[in-house]
């Protein structure tokens, strides 16, 4: 959709299998949420079930979303700063495919990425800053970052390229039906994402009418013109956490990592949890018992 | 009765070391959860430090919390008294304002303070691949002192140079750090052993001070690269006991704080054993 589309489009709701209207093979997907929080993982899952091949994934701070992608042979190539399960352990899809050499990686620092996906927001070609200066990156990716110097004051700075995926795929509390996005925890760099992108799909936990959205206008993060389709998916980050509605599951993560250990055991996983609904899917990982506390569980919290 | 604890693990006396580097006044960001340094960040904010801010997931400001492995993000969210998200953070703290100190562990550190969160080995084919350095390979020179923690102090963490620099000092010296724009401050590493400081380009690593137990030739037995030794190396500090009540009562009453010293193969039973507990004590 123009931009003019996405103002006029007042009615972008849709359905989980949907998303391969917007998606091709091949496409650039930045992946939102960050470290363990809010990922779009309800669309993640629909990308392996819609059987959606060669993606070049971008993801900031990336976890089991990406694990899942690379493990499921969605991408021909990544784009990330970190990809880590933090305390679970190492993230055994990426880790095979990197280290036997078959997935095709962009190592770029955390910074960076965010500033190229600002530049693009913006319109702008590349942004300078403080780079990372004296790390093997600037070695690495010549193509990535460039040193220049200000026009004003001659001070070297790093530029980096705007970046521009094909689409963003993005999870949040709350949406009206012509797509304006509440976020009301951990937001990542998603409204960036979302500015950067062409298309821009999210899936949210309820679409309310937007009067509803006029009682707490300052938690619309993301604005209609910036969105192609709203999707009600309720516990869409499950396995992680969308704060301040639910925890993050610990209980099904530690089930991904053992499932993970191996190329055989991730096959079960993928038949046992992925390749079925995502109805079907929340009743595999414990049914509204086990949502139920996990929302409690945002609420349990001790501060001194 | 001495004010030093006695019965204390390594893991809390490296983490009372780490927390003894937060000053008061000091902006921290607390992003990828990593055990011991939040359970740091946690004691020196509820101790010696109690006007710090952090900056946590995307709560601004947020209160100390008890540490729980199953809600610490939904805690420091419902402390803060705003939310930004990660890019407000990282514009408007890491590359303006500036964030004091991080510590960060890597899975190698050489004697120039690089630090490698990438690759072991060949950087298309690793035999390890590291998760990545996130906003580390900016960052550290930035901070007012650059913090490294290692629970595995040995010469495969400590090596004479890092199969890739992910993230570096880049100016060190205080003259040097000025002249470039950045804020003066050491390297210092923290460790199961000792407690390591680089000052000078050219100078080596320092032993600062050697723990309770250990011995200086088990700290140069196991680094791989050179140390100046002074003359008279001190013992580090042991936490008192308040900070071990503290620890253990107040901030960190699951034990989580030991995470990093548990064998990885162990890990997922420890973690399990700790989500039990914190389950069975909300009465769940």
């Amino acid at each position: 959709m123009t931009r003019r589309d996405k103002v006029l489009n007042q009615n972008k709701v849709a359905k989980l299998g949907d998303i391969t209207k917007l998606i091709e093979d091949g496409d650039k997907v930045a992946i939102g949420g960050a470290w363990l929080s809010s990922h779009p993982m309800a669309l993640v899952r629909q990308i392996i079930r819609s059987k959606i091949k060669n993606l070049y994934a971008m993801t900031i701070l990336g976890s089991i979303d990406i694990d899942l992608m690379v493990g499921a042979g969605c991408l021909d190539r990544l784009m990330f700063s970190f990809v880590s399960m933090e305390a679970y352990g190492l993230p055994m899809n990426f880790r095979r495919a990197v280290e036997k050499g078959g997935l095709k990686y962009d190592e770029i620092s955390g910074l960076a990425i965010i500033l190229g996906f600002e530049a693009a927001g913006r319109g702008v070609p590349f942004l300078p800053y403080r780079g990372p200066f004296g790390s093997d990156f600037l070695k690495q990716r010549p193509e990535f970052y460039k040193v220049i110097n200000c026009p004003f004051t001659g001070e070297e700075m790093i530029a980096v390229p705007a970046i521009k995926p094909d689409v963003a795929l993005i999870h949040a509390q709350r949406a009206d039906p012509a797509g304006n996005i509440q976020i009301e925890g951990t937001a990542g760099s998603d409204l960036e994402l979302a500015k950067a992108a062409g298309k821009v799909i999210v899936t949210v936990e309820e679409i309310v009418p937007t009067e509803v959205l006029r009682e707490n206008p300052y938690k619309t993060k993301i604005p209609r013109f910036y969105v192609d389709m709203v999707i009600e998916q309720p516990f869409g980050a499950h396995p992680t956490s969308l704060v301040p509605s639910y925890v993050g599951d610990p209980w099904h993560m530690m089930k991904y990592m053992e499932m993970a250990a191996s190329p055989e055991t991730f096959k079960s996983y993928l038949d046992e949890y992925v390749m079925k609904s995502e109805d079907e899917y929340l009743e595999a990982v414990g049914g509204l018992k086990q949502m139920n506390l996990l929302k409690k569980l945002a609420r349990e919290v001790k501060l001194l | 009765m001495s004010k030093y604890s006695d019965d204390y693990k390594p893991a809390e006396l490296m983490c009372v070391a780490v927390a003894a580097e937060i000053e008061d006044g000091d902006i921290l960001i607390l992003g990828s959860f990593t055990p011991l340094a939040f359970v740091s960040y946690l004691l020196a904010k509820v101790t010696h430090a109690p006007n710090v801010m952090y900056m946590a997931y995307s709560s601004v400001d947020a209160r100390p919390f008890r540490l729980s492995f199953a809600t610490y993000e939904a805690a420091a969210t419902k402390g803060g008294v705003a939310r930004w998200n990660m890019t407000e953070c990282i514009n408007s703290l890491y590359l303006g304002v500036g964030v004091d100190v991080e510590p960060i562990s890597s899975i190698q550190t050489d004697q120039y303070g690089n630090i490698n969160l990438s690759v072991v080995g060949d950087y298309q084919r690793p035999m390890l691949r590291g998760p990545g350095g996130a906003g580390a390979p900016e960052v550290v020179k930035m901070h007012r002192k650059m913090l490294g923690y290692f629970p595995n102090h040995s010469k495969r963490t400590l090596v004479p140079k890092v199969d890739f620099i992910t993230g570096t000092r880049w100016k060190i010296g205080n003259e040097e750090r000025i002249k470039a724009g950045l804020r003066p401050g050491p390297i210092k590493l923290i460790t199961n052993l000792a407690i390591l400081i680089k000052e000078e380009e050219g100078r080596p690593f320092k032993i600062a001070s050697v723990h309770p137990g250990v011995t200086v030739d088990d700290v140069i037995n196991n680094t791989g690269f050179e140390l100046a030794i002074p003359k008279d190396v001190p013992e580090t500090e042991k936490p008192t006991q308040e900070q071990i009540r503290i620890l253990r009562e107040e901030v960190d009453p699951y034990g989580m704080v030991a995470f990093d010293f548990i064998p990885g193969k162990e890990r997922p039973a420890y973690l399990k054993q700790i989500l039990d507990r914190e389950i069975k004590a909300l009465g769940y």
